[in-house]
Formats: structure tokens, sequence, C-alpha cells
């Protein structure tokens, strides 16, 4: 009972400590979730808590994650005017972008003979985290792993785009919002700050898109292939 | 405290779009998290305006603040997946690493062509 009430405020005081930190220093190491993450595994590990009675108390956080997800709709549709606008651009460049991810991954991985679970488990690695997360367990796929892979392809993204985008021409807003957006979410959105305000909101509202898109197309896709 | 009182009511309503959706997965046996049916119902309320926009920003603002907090006890379950510093693990990950670089490519590109096919033919229009 005391390590489920720890659990619970103790995760929500050490997050809003480090939403503090990552505003004093806004660098993608030192993203919340990362940092009370990382500071957590160590306090279980060092008290030798095993995760299950962690959960007890902080799985009650869990339950505000559906209706977080539902709270997304509030941001999409404020910026219906941008989507209609580039209708045709962002849904089929979103459908490519996330079949390209999805043949590359399962590609990458039935090369290197990668188990089931394994390939299940890296399939919604574009998506952002918490929809990601729902769709790796709703496919049979391991959540914690899921989200550790979501936050590789959001700093791969991060560290890889100036890059990509000098030696592929990448250099419209649109082109660039829309690819880090639907490639690497959030953690890929926050190194667009540097091009400017319309690749952000473009990037952002491809994260949002493209979570809707993958939910239908990481199924169907595991159902075809595998 | 209104504003406080606010909140919870309109987080409350996301709850009820949350769990239609839910209801809805689980009636057609749908492999699709509820959680994203809830949202396309809720974009959809809002576009007809059966639903305004003032009885969810409060609550829809407040809990997308917090969004990342709601993923980290999820995320701590990876302390039972020591395997993914293993081989096969690192190289589950130099597969996502190389993937979103090539779909970072094929993305840019392709919308880059699209985008220009888009505006040519407003502006032939």
């Amino acid at each position: 009972m005391l390590v489920a009430v720890i659990s619970l405020v103790g995760t929500v005081l050490l997050f809003l400590a480090m939403m503090t930190l990552h505003k004093k220093y806004p660098t993608p190491f030192l993203l919340p979730v990362l940092t009370t993450t990382f500071i957590i595994c160590i306090l279980l590990v060092m008290f030798n808590i095993p995760y299950a009675s962690y959960m007890e108390g902080a799985d009650w956080i869990s339950k505000l994650l559906g209706p977080a997800i539902v709270g997304l709709a509030f941001p999409l549709y404020n910026q219906r005017a941008l989507i209609f606008r580039y209708k045709v651009t962002i849904i089929s460049g979103l459908v490519v972008a996330m079949i390209a991810g999805l043949v590359s991954v399962f590609a990458f991985l039935k090369l290197g003979n990668a188990s089931e679970t394994y390939i299940l488990t890296a399939i919604p690695k574009s998506i952002t985290t918490p929809v990601a997360m729902e769709i790796s367990g709703s496919l049979g796929g391991i959540s914690p792993m899921t989200v550790v892979l979501v936050m590789v392809a959001g700093f791969t993204g991060a560290f890889s785009a100036p890059l990509i985008f000098k030696i592929c021409r990448i250099d419209s807003a649109i082109s660039r919002g829309l690819s880090v957006g639907a490639a690497s979410h959030g953690v890929g959105i926050s190194k667009l700050v540097d091009y400017g305000e319309q690749e952000v909101s473009i990037g952002s509202l491809s994260m949002g898109i493209s979570a809707v898109i993958g939910a239908f197309l990481c199924p169907l896709f595991v159902n075809l292939f595998m | 405290m209104r504003k406080f009182i606010k909140i919870i009511v309109q987080i409350a309503v996301l709850c009820v779009f949350n769990e239609l959706g839910q209801l809805i997965v689980n009636t057609f046996n749908l492999v699709l998290p509820g959680s994203i049916m809830g949202l396309i119902l809720l974009w959809l309320c809002l576009y007809t305006k059966l639903i305004k926009v003032e009885w969810i920003e409060t609550g829809a603002g407040f809990l997308l603040m917090y969004l990342t907090l709601f993923f980290i006890p999820t995320t701590i379950g990876v302390i039972e997946y020591p395997e993914l510093l293993s081989a096969p693990g690192l190289y589950l990950m130099a597969a996502v690493i190389v993937s979103t670089m090539v779909t970072i490519a094929i993305a840019g590109i392709v919308s880059k062509w699209l985008e220009k096919k888009e505006v040519h033919r407003e502006e032939s229009q």
C-alpha cells in the first residue's frame, strides 16, 4: 500500500520536476519522459522493488492515456484549414511515409532473422509513443520495448534530418515537416524548431494524422505479410 | 477552483469518447486502439458542431500538456526486458535507426513532388 502511494505520487512529482528542468535546459536528452523513466528504473533496481508493486500505484497514471489520445482531436480540429489546404499532399505523403517505414523495418528484421515478437514490437515505431504503445499491445508486441524503439526513431530523426534534407534536397516547409513528423514524431519535431514555425505545425499535424493512419495500416500490414 | 472543476468535467467528456471508441472497437472486433476510434469520433463531432470546442478545449489542453507522463509507467516496464541490450535487441534498434532515415528520405522526396503538383494544380485553376 505504502509503495503504491509513493509510486503514484513520486512519479507525478518527479515528472513535474523534470519538466521544469527541461524548460530551463531544452535539449532532447533532458526530455521529461527520458529522465523520469531513467531515474525511476534506477530507483526500482536500487531498492529491489518489483515492477508489479510499482505498477499497483503508478498504473492509475496510465488510465489517463486513453482520454489524452482522444484529446488529440482538439489540435487536429484547430488545424483543419491547413489540412484541407494541402489534403492531397498530406494524406498521400503520410500513407507513403507509413508504408516506407513499415516495409523497411520489416525487411531489415526479416533479413536479420528477428523473432516474430520483435517484428510486431518494432512495427509501430514511427508513430507517436502513446498510440504506438497501444498498437504494439493490440498486435501482440512488447509495449515497453516499443516505447524504447519509438524513442530511438525520434532521436534518429532529430539528429539525421538536417543531413538527409541536404542530401535529398528536401527544402520546403511541407516536405520537411511531413517527413520528420511521420518518421520521428514529437522528438523529431523538436528539431524542426530550428527551421521555422510552419515546419513545426506541419510536423505536429503529420504526427497526429499518421497516428490515425498507422492505427489502420499496421494491423493490415501484419495481416497481409505475417 | 472553477477552472479545476471545468478540467475534471471536460476530461470526463474525453473519457466518454474513449469508452465509446473502445466499445465500437470491441463490438466490430477491430485491431485498432479504442482511443484512436474515440479521437476520430470526437473530431467528427467537433467538425459537425455536435460538440462545441469550448466543451473540451480546457480538458484536452490540460491532458496534452502532460501527455508524456501518462505513458511513463508502462515505459518503465522495460526493466523487465534486459534482452534489449543483447545482440538481437541491438539489431532491433539498428533496424529502427536505418528504417527511420530511409522513411524521412522517401517521405520528404515524395511529399515535395506531391506538393509541387498540388500547388501547380491550384494555380492553374
